[in-house]
């Protein structure tokens, strides 16, 4: 009994090693809609044992090719999101589009055929001005799972407006809450919302490049008026009805009001940071950790706003 | 052989241990920079009333938040200085309050790698009480190019200075932001530019309100917050920067 205990334990072990040896993504195509797909990853932060596998992505096989949306953190999650759509459907993929230039959604991007490439123009100048560094912070982050993974910026770009693909006509709105530059994208025919990063659930959003809470939940309330059967939000769960949007215009708001109220007071960075979070959005991960990075980002602009030019005498 | 190497160890390092409590965090800088800053042979306590806080991860390394917190401790305060354990220069501010105690400090630092950070309280006997905190960070604050280095346009909005002052129950909290590139020196090309010495005083009056000199570890256009214990009337600050530019202004709250 022990000494099978025991071997069982060896066992482990060496699997374990090599699962260490051999990095792979687990990713799982569920079918949300009509010959659509969502590839969804965890809530989590990037970290050496996710991969960086935080994110969603999604797929649409049209009848005249495949429109990807997203690709993924790393060269690694797109070869193996590539193989996912190449064993559930046999269309080519013609289009792949990339919601903006954050890490988690691009890097993947590599393992496509680069004239597949598509991006806001806006998009494709943040990713050549800021991609490298997100690469730097990314192999600190997650390691290994980078491996030949490179910054591309794709060849082509979207025009807001329609954009017909086979049996599919698709709206492209670009909106900035987010990093300044984000691609919403609404499948008129089935109705599906992929709202990319515009839209956090269950998960808190992130700031590093927003113009501004208000500019965002400006923006939010436009994209919450579209004919939607359903949300497929950039990290969280797929959701049908106003659920995302309602905690999205929530927390913006208390965050809103937190900064103005804490910069009135004459807060301090690090008191901002540690201030309480109130108990309903307990069920939101990263809360804590995202309340420290928005206060960095932007704090510092509520704070200037309530003090005024010093007299010299 | 390794029972001797042991014992020369104990010889060696006993009477320092006695003197100086050991480091929670375990910093291989923790004695080396208790005897830089502090100087050697000091008494040295370990003190939660000493509240310093940075958050656990530096989301920008040229821009870390660090606030110290003094209204619970006890006693007068003599002396403040703060320092980061592994910068390239791991002073950030020696502080001298007056006659109004000096209950809360604040202001951004740069970090170059994962590091912790002290504070260091001298009290009337001359015993230093000493707050820790330790902040994770991907680096490179202290050698990054200062974002004014890249703005043609810096000095026009060179010295600009805006501040308030917040009433609290009791004293007041003053908050000033100074438009400065606070070069440290560790970039090519860009020598050292950075504010030296800030002072607050009521003209006239014998002693300043405090008085505190930086190093190069503060960071770029700083954000300053000082609390102090009651509100005097006509309060000015005063800084100056190592090219010997002078700024004077009135804080204003409790005219």
């Amino acid at each position: 009994m022990i000494v099978r205990g025991l071997s069982l334990l060896w066992l482990l072990g060496w699997s374990l090693i090599g699962v260490a040896d051999e990095l792979r993504y687990a990713l799982e195509a569920t079918p949300v809609a009509t010959n659509t797909w969502v590839v969804e990853g965890s809530t989590g932060n990037f970290s050496r044992d996710n991969g960086g596998n935080i994110v969603n992505v999604a797929f649409i096989a049209t009848g005249d090719g495949v429109v990807v949306i997203d690709t993924g953190p790393s060269r690694l999650y797109g070869e193996a999101l590539r193989a996912l759509i190449e064993a559930t459907t046999d269309e080519p993929i013609r289009h792949v589009l990339l919601t903006h230039h954050h890490p988690d959604h691009v890097f993947g991007n590599q393992a496509f055929d680069p004239d597949t490439l598509y991006m806001l123009d806006s998009g494709r100048q943040a990713l050549a001005r800021e991609g490298e560094a997100f690469s730097d912070n990314m192999y600190r982050l997650v390691g290994d799972w980078m491996r030949g993974t490179e910054v591309v910026v794709p060849a082509n770009t979207l025009a807001p407006g329609p954009l017909v693909v086979g049996d599919h006509r698709f709206w492209l709105m670009e909106f900035s809450g987010h990093t300044g530059s984000d691609l919403v994208v609404f499948d008129e025919n089935t109705g599906v919302l992929f709202a990319s990063d515009m839209v956090f659930y269950n998960r808190a959003l992130t700031t590093p490049q927003s113009p501004g809470l208000m500019v965002w939940a400006k923006e939010l309330m436009a994209l919450s008026e579209l004919p939607y059967t359903l949300v497929v939000p950039g990290h969280g769960p797929v959701v049908s009805d106003d659920s995302a949007f309602r905690q999205m215009n929530d927390y913006l708001s208390w965050l809103y009001q937190t900064l103005s109220k804490s910069a009135s007071r004459g807060l301090t960075l690090a008191e901002v940071m540690n201030l309480p979070i109130p108990d309903r959005f307990q069920g939101m991960a990263g809360t804590r950790y995202e309340l420290i990075r928005t206060t960095t980002h932007l704090y510092p602009r509520y704070e200037k706003a309530a003090l005024e030019l010093l007299p010299e005498r | 052989m390794g029972r001797i190497v042991l014992l020369f160890f104990i010889l060696l390092g006993g009477p320092v241990q006695g003197a100086v409590p050991e480091d929670p965090f375990g910093s291989p800088m923790w004695e080396y920079n208790l005897n830089r800053y502090l100087g050697e042979g000091r008494e040295v306590v370990l003190d939660e009333r000493v509240v310093l806080t940075v958050p656990p991860f530096a989301e920008d390394s040229a821009q870390v938040p660090l606030t110290l917190d003094l209204s619970g401790f006890p006693g007068e305060v003599d002396e403040i200085v703060t320092w980061i354990d592994l910068n390239p220069i791991p002073h950030l501010f020696t502080l001298t309050p007056g006659a109004t105690p000096t209950r809360l400090i604040s202001l951004n630092f740069r970090v170059q790698q994962a590091t912790t950070v002290r504070a260091a309280v001298r009290d009337r006997h001359g015993v230093w009480h000493i707050g820790s905190a330790y902040v994770d960070a991907a680096g490179g604050g202290c050698t990054a190019p200062s974002l004014t280095a890249a703005n043609p346009d810096w000095e026009s909005n060179f010295g600009t200075i805006r501040g308030g002052a917040f009433s609290q129950v009791p004293g007041v909290r003053y908050k000033f932001s100074v438009m400065h590139p606070m070069d440290s020196g560790m970039v090519g090309d860009v020598p050292a530019f950075h504010i030296e010495s800030v002072r607050l005083a009521v003209p006239g009056a014998d002693e300043p309100l405090l008085s505190m000199t930086l190093s190069q570890s503060a960071a770029e256009n700083p954000m300053f917050v000082f609390e102090l214990e009651r509100q005097p009337a006509g309060a000015m600050l005063w800084l100056r920067d190592n090219n010997g530019n002078v700024f004077e202004r009135r804080l204003g709250g409790g005219a």
